[in-house]
């Protein structure tokens, strides 16, 4: 402890480049937060709890591309512990233009039975029965009416692709997941029924909404062991999973996390070790001063490493605080972001600040180490002698 | 008169260096010894030996062969560990560049050998002070090196060298970048020490004026005792600038 208040001053004996080497280290730690949060999030279970829980989506076991038949739902409704269900079909085209900031997530869905499986979903503007009494109708997410100051009444014309054809749709509700995820416009199946007859019958994937989390754990096997011999065989996962799955549609989203956070990591290690070689070099005579006053080679090590794992300990530190504070406005991001729905799951993990301050504390060890090492080993005549 | 006892003991000393192949004989054969209470100046050519001899004596290099006892103990066979813990408390060193750490204050540079002891931080603090008032800096301890000139930069590293209360004192040119008024006054701090704190110093010298403070000038040359002279102080002067003159 005596010899704290000396390494405090040697770590910020040229404050400028501390400062650098902290920033260096605090930004590649705030984006190794991120992005294990980001992770968790994904893995995280759904905490809704009661009202909106034990929800699960049934799709093609070939692909979320591959339809079901709508027939389905009435084989899954019959099965002891399902309370709802209903089916969700993806309309992918594009509203204003084909930017990514003008993407968000569209349903075709059935209009009497999806807030029966949302049944967390709460009707803030508008009503969900004037929506169901509006072929033409949608509602849409608290956070997406924000995003674009949409009201009820508003028209929304969405162009798609998939289906060649353009929906003018007239919002009827604005919804509100207490959880986040509202950030999606549904609207009637019927009109692309109508417009579509082939599609008519067929859905992307159908939503159950299970009576509580042992008919959950149940239901998934239970519907995929009926489908499995069918054309259509299924694959049944929980709302979290799924959501999960379609992030990880972009790739293998967590080994290119793992991989980019592991680059920044060796890219701050080799910053720190730099700058702590540098400093240590610096200091070549006043290590063999110090040597000459008796100090051992085992405290000069330590005296050279603590420099280090201060310096590392203060970025941690700060960058984790950096990313408390930053964590509410990066939230507030996602939600109005195609990836919305990790908005529920994306909050503090303390094992990721726990992590990010390890990894910080590792990089100050590993970076101080060698400087530390060979400060320790040089011969005190070698050291003296560089004075001249 | 009652016999010197012999506080340094040099046995049958060489130093070498290999530098690629060839070996370099620093110091060959070399043997003497300083009285307890000496003060001692090591004067010669660049490349005698007298800084080889001085890390030697200080116990921050090792000999290739021969041994040096210092009281009691033989430093030249002393672990690397046993060695920093020994110098520590049994020698002062003094640096031609002073070597203060420039982010410590002047009360923080002499505090560091203190660091290595059990001395609570009162105690620290005591001895600390009373280092500083020896050299004459109390008022001055709040100051960091570039706020101090050199000569008393050169007081503080005197202070931080008496800190822990050796018995020896080793200073290699400790007047050699000062000015002459801050030279002398460091130089009569020093004869101070010898006479009043009963200090047995030993200095690497080029200058007759510094040299002529000691009591006995050991004159090397390629390694080897040329001259041993103990000198009274008044005939001390012109050994030394004898000395200074055949070195150059």
């Amino acid at each position: 402890m005596k010899f704290l208040p000396l390494i405090f001053k040697n770590a910020f004996r040229k404050k400028t480049r501390t400062l650098l080497t902290i920033g260096s280290i605090v930004l590649p730690l705030l984006v190794i937060c991120l992005m294990g949060t980001f992770l968790k999030a994904l893995e995280a279970p759904d905490p809704r709890a009661s009202r909106g829980s034990f929800r699960l989506v049934v799709r093609h076991r070939v692909s979320i591309m591959s339809t079901l038949p709508t027939a389905f739902e009435e084989r899954v409704r019959q099965l002891p512990g399902v309370e709802a269900v209903s089916d969700f079909s993806f309309f992918s085209g594009q509203y204003r233009d084909k930017s990514a900031r003008n993407f968000f997530a569209r349903a075709a869905v059935d209009s009497e039975t999806l807030l029966k499986v949302f049944d967390d979903a709460e009707i803030v503007e508008g009503s969900a029965r004037g929506w169901r009494e509006d072929r033409t109708g949608c509602i849409v997410g608290k956070n997406l009416a924000t995003k674009y100051g949409w009201k009820v009444g508003d028209r929304v014309v969405l162009v798609g692709d998939v289906f060649p054809t353009t929906l003018e749709l007239t919002i009827r509700g604005v919804y509100y997941l207490e959880n986040g995820t509202s950030a999606t416009l549904f609207f009637d199946r019927r009109i692309l029924d109508e417009r579509f007859p082939s599609f008519k019958g067929s859905a992307s994937t159908i939503w159950i909404k299970a009576k509580d989390a042992a008919a959950s754990e149940r239901l998934g096997p239970a519907i995929d062991a009926m489908f499995e011999n069918s054309p259509y065989p299924t694959k049944t996962e929980t709302e979290n999973a799924f959501r999960n799955g379609m992030v990880s549609m972009l790739g293998n989203v967590k080994l290119l996390m793992t991989a980019i956070g592991a680059v920044i990591v060796l890219v701050i290690l080799l910053i720190a070790a730099n700058t702590m070689a540098m400093a240590a070099r610096e200091r070549v005579t006043e290590i063999a001063v110090f040597r000459t006053l008796g100090f051992q080679k085992s405290t000069i090590l330590g005296l050279v490493l603590g420099e280090s794992v201060l310096i590392a300990i203060a970025s941690g530190v700060f960058g984790i605080l950096l990313f408390v504070a930053a964590q509410p406005p990066l939230r507030r991001l996602l939600l109005s972001s195609p990836m919305s729905s990790l908005a529920a799951t994306f909050h503090l993990y303390p094992e990721v600040l726990t992590l990010a301050f390890a990894l910080a504390v590792g990089i100050g060890v590993l970076a101080g180490l060698v400087p530390a090492l060979r400060s320790a080993s040089r011969s005190i005549v070698d050291g003296l002698r560089q004075v001249a | 008169m009652s016999a010197a006892v012999p506080l340094v003991r040099i046995e049958s000393l060489v130093k070498q260096y290999t530098r690629d192949t060839q070996v370099l004989t620093v110091l060959d054969n070399l043997s003497f010894t300083v009285d307890d209470g000496d003060f001692v100046a090591l004067m010669g050519p660049s490349g005698s030996g007298k800084t080889t001899l001085l890390n030697l004596i200080a116990g921050i290099d090792r000999p290739t062969s021969g041994r040096i006892l210092v009281g009691d103990k033989e430093v030249s066979s002393m672990s690397e560990a046993a060695l920093a813990k020994w110098r520590s408390a049994n020698v002062g060193f003094i640096f031609q560049l002073y070597n203060l750490v420039p982010v410590l204050t002047a009360f923080e540079n002499v505090e560091l050998p203190l660091l290595l002891t059990n001395l609570s931080r009162a105690r620290r603090r005591k001895q600390t002070e009373l280092a500083l008032s020896v050299v004459g800096l109390t008022d001055r301890m709040d100051h960091y090196p570039r706020q101090l000139s050199g000569g008393q930069e050169q007081r503080v590293a005197i202070a931080r060298a008496i800190a822990t209360d050796p018995k020896l004192l080793v200073a290699d040119e400790p007047t050699g970048d000062l000015d002459a008024k801050s030279g002398e006054e460091i130089l009569v701090l020093m004869e101070r020490l010898n006479s009043e704190f009963k200090k047995t110093i030993v200095i690497v010298t080029h200058d007759p004026k510094a040299a002529s403070r000691a009591h006995r000038l050991v004159h090397l040359d390629k390694g080897v005792l040329k001259e041993d002279v103990h000198a009274e102080r008044g005939k001390a002067v012109g050994m030394a600038a004898a000395i200074s003159a055949s070195s150059t």
